[in-house]
């Protein structure tokens, strides 16, 4: 199993912590869901971070933003996002939010992924530089190479070939492609197909009969395709609504009007698939049956039902002919192929993936809705206008195993003692008072013994560090007259000691932790109690200690508030207390099973 | 892998770059680097591999150099504060040109990691860029600012990763967004110290 690297995830206030404790009460027998709810009676919240929710709540430090109104810590699920700039991450164009509505949310330059192995698809040219080595002339080889071009995997070398795709020219693909049905049948834009169908309806107009035109797309419907089939139905059945409103029938809706054919059902179908244009106020005064499409002409298209091809097919290509769910999934909506309406099954009926766009986007505090992130607009530029971001304003706790006094680092041994330091940094330029409690017994079902040797210390302000190496003596008198430790070394000559920090420099602070990992067999017998002997479970052999750490400090009051005047008389007393509270969970490292 | 490395395995430039003695650099004269740039053991950076064909065409992004400069024969161009982590290989791209194969420049910008094993032949990597160990860079791929490439990747040929990316798997993929708080995480300034002649602990 791999080595697990010591992490700190911190929890978002957002997800309140008293409703975590209530929601296992299966788990009454483990320890400290009582006792631990006893001891943090006052602000009656304990927690768990095995708890299924947690998994929600907990962030690294990095994921985390803060609020400097509120002074709280926001997370990636709390914050309201708004995009600034879509892009399409393979070409870095910006793609102005109007083009969005009318042309998705897709590159339409020439940026395509492969449907094979989404690896980026470049366009060259199939005509070989045939004599480049023989005629090495690089002057008159300037002339750009011609056409046909066809789009190619730099990974797997597939090749838009390979579904009978070439274009003419190597700009605009996205234009071009969507001309071209795979196999290269030229496939109709829908202002085509319009004029199509008008010209369609001006032949039927001068009494041909539809069935026997020969003109749009043959009598029984077989090559109709799935696009001019919609097209033709949607027409044929906004006829029927419109003679169905003209006749006006008056009773009641009935049973009937539930059913395929009835007006009802039909306009609410259509509102659905064409965006709502069809919907109609009186649908409720409309009753009977329609008649249903009988001819290619009003999108009627015989269901083919024959497999010989597609069985033939997988016996002459085989597995490797088909595509996956996972290359299905990536394809494009409304491919609008003819194959089960764009639903694949053979790789030669996949299409290039144009690139999704990719956005930039600033985030709010969900509570007070100032702005705690934005990036700059521009796409290429990386810096931000606004960036809020929690490291800058609560200590980071780095973990390591305590060189000497511990097991080897990859694994702790059940029952034996193991210690961590704990190094707490502090971002602000104030000094910070840090507060920490944790449960005496890890919750769940291996309880593992917990002692934080120094649960109450300062950290010193993050001044310049230009300061430290001026002051250096200035500092140590000070830590002396706190009467904390004896140097910046490690305190009592490597031993840890409770009460004790372990080490301190410029602006952090290192204590011990000292651990008794649980041994991790689940019970085998159970006391009358609903006790837990199942098997273990994924990552429960992690050593996980649930912390509530307390950050308080001062500040000039009014001093960072906006449009406050700060009035000199009450100057010297006007400090502001600010007190930070937060739970945070420590992985330490996986139990040994042995 | 040794603890204490013999004294002097590192060549230390004015400009602060730490070469490693045992690293394999193949045409120095057309490598650049910016200075505080770490150069692990076994690290091989193909400087031979320059441009054949002049890059005085229209259509060849002029690298800002007044009229009448030397012609530029940079075949890999690092910035400041770069960590070339121990077996990694820097190497150059190459392509038909006008219908002659040449060799196009690697360039790298300021506080590049490359982990252990790596093989990059990027046309070129931003700043703050991240690159686990492993991994595969297929020629001329682009690597923006503020990308973490993880262990193992295969990035194909051409790829371009824009900024903020998180990116694995064979082939890549952007997995997922670096977030706002994680910009200081990229900053080589405290690894550089840890290495050289006279190295100091990692800060705790
Ligand atoms: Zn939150
Ligand atoms: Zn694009
Ligand atoms: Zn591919
Ligand atoms: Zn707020």
């Amino acid at each position: 199993m791999a080595p697990l690297t010591p992490y700190t995830f911190i929890q978002c206030p957002c997800s309140d912590p008293s409703t975590l404790a209530s929601s296992r009460p299966a788990d009454a027998s483990s320890p400290t869901s009582i006792s631990g709810q006893e001891r943090d009676d006052d602000d009656g919240r304990t927690f768990d971070p095995r708890a299924p929710r947690s998994n929600y709540s907990l962030y690294p430090l990095e994921y985390l933003l803060y609020c400097e109104d509120c002074h709280q810590i926001r997370c990636p699920r709390c914050v309201s996002e708004e995009i600034v700039t879509y892009y399409c991450p393979n070409c870095l164009f910006e793609v102005p939010s109007s083009n969005l509505k009318s042309e998705g949310n897709r590159c339409t330059r020439s940026c395509f992924q492969c449907p094979i192995c989404i690896g980026p698809l470049g366009v060259t040219s199939l005509e070989k530089p045939a004599d480049a080595n023989l005629l090495a002339a690089p002057d008159n080889a300037a002339s750009p190479p011609s056409g046909p071009y066809i789009l190619i995997c730099s990974y797997c070398n597939w090749s838009s070939t390979e579904i009978g795709i070439q274009f003419d020219k190597p700009n605009s693909i996205h234009a071009q492609l969507a001309k071209m049905r795979n196999g290269g049948v030229t496939r109709l834009t829908a202002k085509e197909r319009k004029e199509k169908r008008r010209e369609a309806a001006a032949q039927s107009g001068t009494g041909v009969p539809p069935t026997a035109a020969p003109t749009t797309t043959g009598g029984d419907g077989q090559d109709l395709d799935v696009e001019a089939q919609f097209a033709n139905l949607k027409h044929f059945y906004q006829g029927q609504l419109a003679d169905a409103n003209a006749a006006g029938a008056s009773s009641l809706s009935s049973l009937g009007d539930l059913g395929f054919a009835s007006p009802n059902s039909l306009s609410r179908i259509m509102s659905i698939y064409t965006g709502g244009s069809l919907h109609d106020k009186k649908a409720k005064t409309r009753v009977g049956t329609m008649r249903e499409a009988l001819d290619s002409d009003e999108g009627f298209k015989l269901a083919d039902l024959d497999e010989s091809g597609a069985i033939e097919k997988l016996h002459e290509e085989g597995y490797d002919g088909t595509v996956s769910s996972e290359q299905l999934s990536n394809q494009p909506p409304n491919v609008g192929e003819v194959q089960l309406h764009g639903r694949s099954r053979f790789a030669s009926e996949l299409r290039p993936i144009p690139y999704l766009l990719r956005t930039k986007r600033s985030k709010r505090c969900p509570i007070c809705r100032h702005i705690i992130s934005k990036p700059e607009a521009k796409v290429q530029t990386t810096r931000f206008r606004i960036r809020l971001v929690a490291g800058s304003y609560i200590p980071s706790i780095a973990i390591r195993p305590l060189p000497g006094g511990g097991p080897p680092p990859d694994t702790l041994q059940p029952l034996r003692p193991a210690q961590f330091l704990l190094t707490f940094k502090n971002p602000i330029f104030e000094t910070v008072k840090v507060t920490l409690a944790s449960p005496a017994t890890t919750p769940g079902r291996f309880a593992s013994k917990v002692t934080v040797l120094c649960p109450q210390f300062e950290i010193d302000a993050n001044t310049d560090v230009w300061d430290e190496a001026l002051n250096k003596d200035g500092d140590k008198e000070r830590r002396r007259r706190k009467g904390e430790d004896s140097g910046s070394g490690p305190a009592g000559g490597g031993q840890a000691e409770a009460g004790k920090i372990w080490e301190r420099g410029r602006n952090w602070v290192s204590i011990v932790v000292e651990v008794v990992p649980a041994s991790l067999r689940p019970p085998t017998i159970s006391f009358g109690k609903k006790e837990d002997t199942g098997p273990l479970r994924e990552d429960e052999d992690v050593l996980e200690i649930p912390m509530f750490v307390r950050v308080e400090w001062e500040v000039d009051a009014g001093g960072d508030e906006v449009g406050s005047v700060p009035s000199k008389d009450k100057d010297k007393e006007a400090k502001e207390k600010r007190e930070l509270a937060y739970w945070c969970v420590l992985g330490l490292g996986r139990v040994s099973q042995g | 892998m040794s603890r204490r490395p013999p004294r002097g395995e590192y060549i230390e430039t004015d400009t602060g770059n730490k070469v490693a003695r045992k690293a394999t650099l193949v045409g120095t004269q057309n490598i650049m680097l910016g200075g505080k740039t770490v150069i692990q053991p076994e690290v091989m950076i193909r400087g031979d591999l320059a441009r054949s064909v002049p890059s005085s065409s229209s259509t060849a992004s002029s690298s800002g150099a007044a009229g009448g400069a030397p012609p530029n024969n940079t075949a890999v161009a690092i910035g400041r504060y770069c960590f070339l982590s121990r077996g990694c290989c820097l190497r150059p791209p190459g392509r038909l040109y006008k219908g002659a194969f040449t060799y196009m420049p690697l360039r790298m910008g300021d506080h590049v990691y490359i982990g252990p094993g790596t093989v990059v032949q990027a046309a070129s990597i931003g700043s703050h860029v991240h690159i686990g160990q492993r991994v595969v860079v297929g020629e001329f791929a682009i690597i923006k600012d503020y990308v973490r490439i993880l262990d193992e990747t295969v990035v194909p040929p051409n790829m371009v990763i824009p900024s903020f990316s998180i990116v694995a798997g064979q082939p890549a993929r952007v997995v997922g967004e670096v977030p706002e708080g994680g910009h200081e995480a990229f900053e080589l300034r405290e690894l550089y110290k840890t290495v050289g002649n006279n190295p100091q602990p990692a800060p705790s």
